[in-house]
């Protein structure tokens, strides 16, 4: 029940099917690892919207333009229709939400001689403006949630939407990570809560990762099998005393799995802790340089080994500055 | 009582009406309401826009600080936690602006502070909505899960109805609910740019409504599943509905509002017979009564119980008014009393009923609860008094 999941076999009732994924980085170039530097960031993602959306959305800002963009590029890999008729449930993950517009807005509010803050601004900073606009262009009506909390954003909620499609309340899943960068690099690190202690060294960036999720689909890339949570009391700070309990969770049938086993090191995963999981017969891959450092990351590592990846057990495995810990364990076709 | 039900074990409230849920109940019920004014608090910019606010003498980064603090040890009290029950649970917290008063405080403080100084722009720093909820499990050692849903106006609302389904999964074994909105100039400014400010009144359903008032406020909700010895309160299901319509209004010709309720009903298997009261949204703009009072029209036709709207004594607590109102309500139910719905003067045609304007009994039954946010999130919830 609840936190400290970590020592239980995996639950079958709680296997996860991906039926698609589709990854978006800084340099906002559709399920690609493009080149993108830091001090060029944020892009104009208008180039995007154009080849996602196939019209412009000029009324919103670059955070409903990127989950947008993330989410229905997602859903294109299926077929036309695939949702059709399914109980769907959206679970939209952001460390920060929309600070883009948040950030213009109180600019005009703290004016000096008063400024004239925009509606428009406004209404589209809430943190579900985007969600309702991937809602709606989904025309999805049940289960939709923003959710947050700072960088395990994704993975709670992917367990929440884990706990929504074996309840069966919904029978297809929506799951995206969105974070933005916002200049300057010095305030988003400040927001990000990074310090040279508490996080591996990589530029700042920006990304809207989703994966579509069902359970026992026939077409699928991969499968989630586990999502859980530790708390301090219960690891060593780097994670590393968590090797031996994942160790138990994973198949033991399956050779390819037991070889191909990679782990995927979130931002706050520190080196010793990556060498430690590496003796254990990891295999680091790491992600990050394809998409900086954001607070949902994770979705785009995940999103990404999915997609790129072939008979891989992939391990995601972050922390949390209250020591908080979180692992995504999955599988590709 | 079922091992599968879920009942509400705690609950602790800070409104412009008092520092704790009793308080603001038995200010609610005497009818000490006072109307909302332009603000005290240091950072607020603006000298017009009007609001709940809560008193505090000190600096509004402590009276935030101190409102969570305050509703927690409140909503602890009552539940009879112990410091294990506390650690083993989860945490939601609803919230749209999180601690985003630490900015505000802080920027106008420096203006205040360097008045010969061409004042800076200000900056975003707060860590996002999920930082209350890391004050909240770090202050209390909690290990349980940990989540912030940042919805708008049903953000706490939307985590009650999230909790009660976590809990009849069996994923959590409690969960306390937080609601926390401190007074922030981003808000007063928002909707004040959005034109849904009345600057006189909050009139929820009034024919002479103009818009809403932001009530400051944080409250939090204890819900557990099992055997509770003396809990009163059922919490017998809610429904969260996406209108994908429209961003600002959920239908002005109430379909959705009566679809939603009935959903609700027929979930927890309560007759509309079966309803003592409605705690509605009300929140004195013209969209919102209108589809909500249209919607509970088409549902209940003339049999609607009474409908209180309690934002026009304690304001618009946004993403903090699931928690707040339900936990202010209980308190009222406790005192045996139902406070009148506040700012009402006449009906309006188009809805067609008046909320209820006198104090009526609390007595055993369900009582139903609706919000309806921004970005077309629907909530609804029975609480049956037993």
């Amino acid at each position: 029940m609840e936190m400290n999941t970590i020592d239980k076999q995996i639950n079958p009732q709680s296997i996860l099917s991906v039926i698609s994924a589709s990854h978006i980085g800084p340099s906002l170039v559709l399920d690609q690892d493009a080149h993108w530097k830091e001090n060029e960031l944020p892009l104009n993602a208008d180039r995007l919207v154009n080849e996602v959306m196939g019209q412009p959305m000029r009324r919103a800002g670059r955070f409903i333009k990127m989950v947008a963009c993330g989410g229905l590029s997602c859903l294109k890999k299926v077929s036309p229709g695939y949702l059709n008729g399914k109980k769907t449930g959206i679970f939209l993950a952001t460390g920060l939400g929309n600070v883009d517009e948040i950030m213009p807005f109180i600019t005009e509010v703290f004016k000096k001689g008063g400024g004239f803050p925009s509606p428009n601004q406004f209404a589209n900073s809430v943190s579900n403006a985007a969600a309702f606009v991937l809602a709606r262009i989904c025309e999805v009506t049940g289960t939709v949630l923003t959710i947050s909390q700072e960088e395990l954003s994704f993975e709670t909620a992917l367990w929440m939407a884990q706990g929504y499609l074996e309840s069966g309340q919904i029978e297809l899943a929506l799951v995206g990570g969105c974070d933005i960068f916002t200049p300057t690099v010095e305030e988003y690190r400040e927001r990000v809560n990074l310090s040279d202690k508490n996080s591996r060294e990589f530029p700042m960036g920006e990304g809207s990762s989703w994966l579509l999720l069902g359970r026992d689909e026939q077409e699928n890339i991969g499968d989630i099998l586990a999502v859980g949570f530790s708390d301090k009391s219960r690891v060593s700070e780097d994670g590393s005393s968590n090797v031996g309990r994942i160790a138990g969770m994973i198949p033991q049938d399956n050779e390819t799995l037991k070889k191909n086993r990679i782990l995927l090191p979130g931002f706050r995963m520190k080196k010793t802790a990556a060498d430690d999981w590496r003796q254990h017969g990891w295999r680091v891959e790491d992600y990050l340089p394809c998409c900086g450092i954001h607070s949902t990351a994770a979705a785009f590592g995940i999103a990404r080994t999915l997609q790129e990846k072939s008979n891989t057990l992939f391990l995601h495995y972050n922390g949390q500055t209250s020591d908080r810990q979180a692992f995504v364990l999955g599988t590709t076709k | 009582m079922n091992k599968a039900e879920i009942y509400v074990r705690g609950w602790g409230a800070v409104t412009s009406l008092g520092w704790s849920a009793p308080e603001s109940a038995r200010q609610l019920i005497a009818g000490n309401v006072r109307l909302a004014a332009v603000g005290n608090s240091p950072h607020l910019t603006n000298r017009e826009l009007k609001a709940f606010e809560v008193p505090f003498p000190g600096n509004p980064l402590d009276k935030s600080m101190n409102m969570l603090e305050s509703v927690l040890e409140e909503a602890f009290r009552r539940a009879n936690l112990s410091a294990k029950e506390i650690a083993e649970s989860c945490v939601i917290v609803g919230t749209t602006g999180g601690l985003f008063i630490r900015n505000e405080y802080e920027f106008t403080e420096a203006v205040h502070q360097n008045p010969d100084q061409e004042s800076p722009a200000i900056s975003c720093r707060n860590r996002g909505p999920g930082e209350v909820a890391e004050l909240i499990v770090n202050k209390y050692k909690i290990n349980g899960m940990v989540m912030t849903l940042s919805m708008a106006c049903v953000s706490s609302s939307h985590a009650l109805v999230v909790a009660a389904d976590l809990l009849r999964r069996e994923k959590v074994r409690r969960a306390i609910v937080v609601g926390f909105e401190p007074l922030l100039n981003m808000t007063l400014h928002g909707f004040a740019s959005l034109l849904l400010f009345d600057d006189d009144q909050c009139r929820p359903f009034c024919a002479k409504r103009a818009g809403m008032q932001i009530g400051e406020g944080a409250a939090a909700v204890i819900l557990e599943s099992g055997e509770l010895t003396g809990a009163t309160y059922k919490f017998a299901g809610g429904h969260l509905y996406n209108d994908i319509k429209s961003m600002t209004s959920a239908g002005l010709d109430g379909v959705t509002v009566c679809n939603v309720v009935q959903e609700t009903l027929a979930l927890a298997q309560v007759s509309i017979n079966h309803l003592v009261a409605i705690k509605a949204h009300g929140t004195g703009t013209r969209d919102n009564d209108l589809s909500e009072g249209r919607g509970l029209v088409k549902l209940f036709g003339d049999k609607l119980p009474p409908v209180v709207s309690l934002k026009g004594a304690v304001g618009h607590s946004l993403g903090a008014a699931g928690a707040v109102e339900t936990a202010v309500w209980l308190s009222c139910c406790e005192q045996g009393c139902l406070p009148r719905s506040f700012g009402f003067s006449e009906i309006d045609p188009e809805i067609g009923f008046a909320p209820s304007q006198a104090n009526i009994a609390a007595k055993d039954g369900a009582y139903l609860f609706t919000f309806f946010g921004f970005g077309g999130t629907c909530t609804s919830y029975l609480i049956i008094k037993e």
